[in-house]
């Protein structure tokens, strides 16, 4: 048993590492491990293989990698957080409430790295507050709060367009940032996002069996010691610093918040310690493969990673529903 | 001594005051069985023990310490606390459940010692749930999955013990197998305090029991009453209290329960039977 998750654990990271790879070398013009060595060792002999790799295609695959990560656990938290299944980032419209706040960003400050991130995050966390509250008020069932979120998305989203309409001065491809894209990213502007979801990830990781313990119940929680009220608001804090970390350059990616914890929850159990590493793992290689697919499918033409994560993830997700009867989760 | 004991405490619920100034002290190392009808106030009394309910007014005691005022994994160190109906059924493997017990010990973030795993281990043995350590909690029956429980709260490893309607899911077997253990913990020194809604059980199983009832008897919903000055009554209040064979005497039960008692004699000796 112990045996058989670890080997899965390894065979998650080999994956990772082998998507990224993918992403290194595939794309409009495909490069081969030898030409990507010879573009580091000899800068001046190959310009324009150093410049694809380090403008373009490095920052792309850090981006989708830190996508998957803040994404999964965003998820991961979310759904034990809520002690709800059908809970992520997308469906309950944190992503949404941090995209609207990002288009306020860059309406009120254009060209300010720092204050996309910013709002990103704010966005995500009042939204989470938002639904939690209406949770906790209408003492609702699982399903109810999903379509409170449901709703709550297409509100924000109307404000996502409607900011859009209204300001024409706004840079961005909207389309994009709708479907979630990782096009057009930059080592200026990953640097902030991922460090916060560096930070947010780690600490998460050491607070595995808290997130455990709040799974419980909030009786239980607090019979073990645990403050409930404060575990709960940092949990939230951290969900939404990824989330909104990510919406900030790669838009509402949507289905990698849901699915991927389904999947380790399958492969992996319940245990949240065990939950958080791996759906970081997978996570971020499902953003790497649906992006590569994106690239290389239709080339010359791209497609958006979210959208080939729809197209993939969709399907896979009423598999899961079905195969669950219900997809209920009853516990973190 | 290692028990808790009320000092004129009074409860409210969202403003409701549901309990006013209880005066409660629980024999040491005795099983204390807290009794009453449905509503008046039994949950609510003994969680104040583990922060739900809300004093308004007064002081537990624990150790001689103000045990409010202490922080909350503090108090976990001290009391463990098993609630009444858990909405969530964890799909964690029994281990690791029986091991969250540890948390007020070992908080966010340290590692567990040796120490931490034999604790765990004792727990679930005493528990007799060592054989399914590794099944899934929501796989388990009714039965073996309240014993997990308590194996949870025995490896907080606390002198005092609060059980809040442990054996009322449970089938005949279940309940005597727990009632069994909580024996055997009590003869292990433990303090247990329990709510439980069999009053034969209660006879037979408590060292010392607490009567609740409905403030006013007449009582029949336990819905908050207005009062003519537009401020809510207390619910409940404490009927009696005192060793079993001196609330069997004082003939309390019957008039809280409106139950009959029955006594048998037979060879083993007396027994009363309510219906």
């Amino acid at each position: 048993m112990k045996k058989k998750k670890l080997l899965l654990i390894i065979f998650l990271f080999l994956l990772l590492i082998f998507s990224a790879g993918l992403g290194i070398f595939f794309g409009s013009v495909p490069l081969g491990p030898g030409e990507v060595v010879r573009a580091f060792a000899d800068r001046e002999g190959n310009p324009t293989a150093f410049t694809l790799l380090t403008a373009v295609r490095l920052p792309r695959v850090m981006g989708g990698i830190f996508a998957g990560i803040g994404l999964s656990c965003a998820g991961v938290i979310l759904q034990g957080v809520m002690n709800n299944s059908l809970a992520s980032p997308n469906t309950i419209g944190v992503n949404s409430g941090s995209g609207f706040a990002v288009m306020i960003a860059l309406m009120l400050a254009p060209g300010k790295v720092w204050a996309v991130p910013l709002f990103a995050f704010l966005g995500a966390f009042l939204t989470t507050l938002t639904v939690f509250g209406l949770a906790f008020l209408a003492d609702s069932s699982r399903t109810t709060i999903v379509l409170a979120g449901v709703t709550i998305s297409s509100f924000l989203n109307a404000g996502i367009n409607t900011v859009k309409l209204l300001d024409a001065e706004i840079y961005m491809n909207l389309s994009s940032f709708m479907a979630g894209s990782l096009s057009g990213l930059t080592v200026r502007k990953l640097t902030l996002p991922c460090a916060l979801i560096l930070a947010a990830f780690l600490a998460c990781l050491c607070l595995g069996r808290a997130l455990n313990v709040l799974g419980l119940g909030d009786d239980v929680a607090r019979s073990l010691g645990m403050r409930v009220s404060l575990t709960r608001l940092v949990f939230l804090i951290l969900s939404s610093v990824m989330a909104g970390c990510v919406v900030s350059y790669a838009g509402l990616l949507g289905f990698v918040g849901l699915i991927v914890p389904h999947i380790c929850r399958q492969l992996f159990g319940n245990d949240a310690r065990l939950l958080l590493p791996c759906s970081a793992l997978l996570g971020g290689s499902f953003v790497l493969v649906c992006d590569l697919l994106g690239r290389v499918l239709f080339a010359p033409y791209e497609l958006p990673a979210g959208i080939l994560m729809a197209f993939i993830g969709g399907p896979f997700f009423l598999y899961l529903l079905l195969k669950k009867k219900g997809g209920r989760r009853v516990s973190a | 001594m290692s028990v808790p004991e009320y000092r004129r405490v009074s409860v409210s619920c969202q403003r409701t005051p549901i309990l006013r100034d209880i005066s409660l002290t629980f024999p040491d190392g005795k099983i204390t069985a807290l009794l009453g009808p449905n509503g008046c106030g039994k949950t609510t009394l003994l969680q104040c023990l583990n922060g739900v309910s809300r004093v308004t007014k007064g002081q537990i005691l624990l150790d001689g310490e103000d045990f409010l005022s202490l922080p909350p994994r503090e108090r976990a160190r001290r009391l463990s606390f098993l609630p009444q109906v858990r909405t969530v059924i964890p799909s964690l493997p029994v281990r690791t459940l029986v091991e969250h017990g540890r948390f007020p010990w070992l908080g966010f973030a340290r590692k567990k010692t040796q120490k931490d795993l034999r604790i765990v281990k004792n727990a679930m043995e005493f528990a007799q749930v060592i054989e399914y350590a590794d099944q899934s909690v929501d796989t388990l029956s009714g039965g073996v999955r309240q014993r997990v429980f308590l194996a949870m709260v025995l490896a907080q490893d606390c002198p005092v013990l609060i059980l809040d309607e442990p054996t009322t899911y449970l089938d005949f077997q279940g309940q005597r197998q727990f009632c069994a253990l909580l024996r055997k913990l009590k003869d292990q020194g433990k303090t247990i305090i329990l709510t439980l809604h069999d009053l034969n059980q209660a006879l037979r199983l408590a060292d010392h029991i607490v009567v609740m009832r409905w403030l006013s008897p007449a009582e029949p919903e336990p819905v908050p009453r207005l009062h003519s000055h537009g401020s809510f009554l207390p619910k409940g209040e404490i009927a009696a209290c005192g060793s079993a064979s001196e609330i069997l005497s004082s003939h309390i039960l019957e008039e809280v329960f409106n139950a009959r008692l029955k006594r048998f004699e037979d060879k083993d000796g007396v027994c009363y039977f309510f219906e």
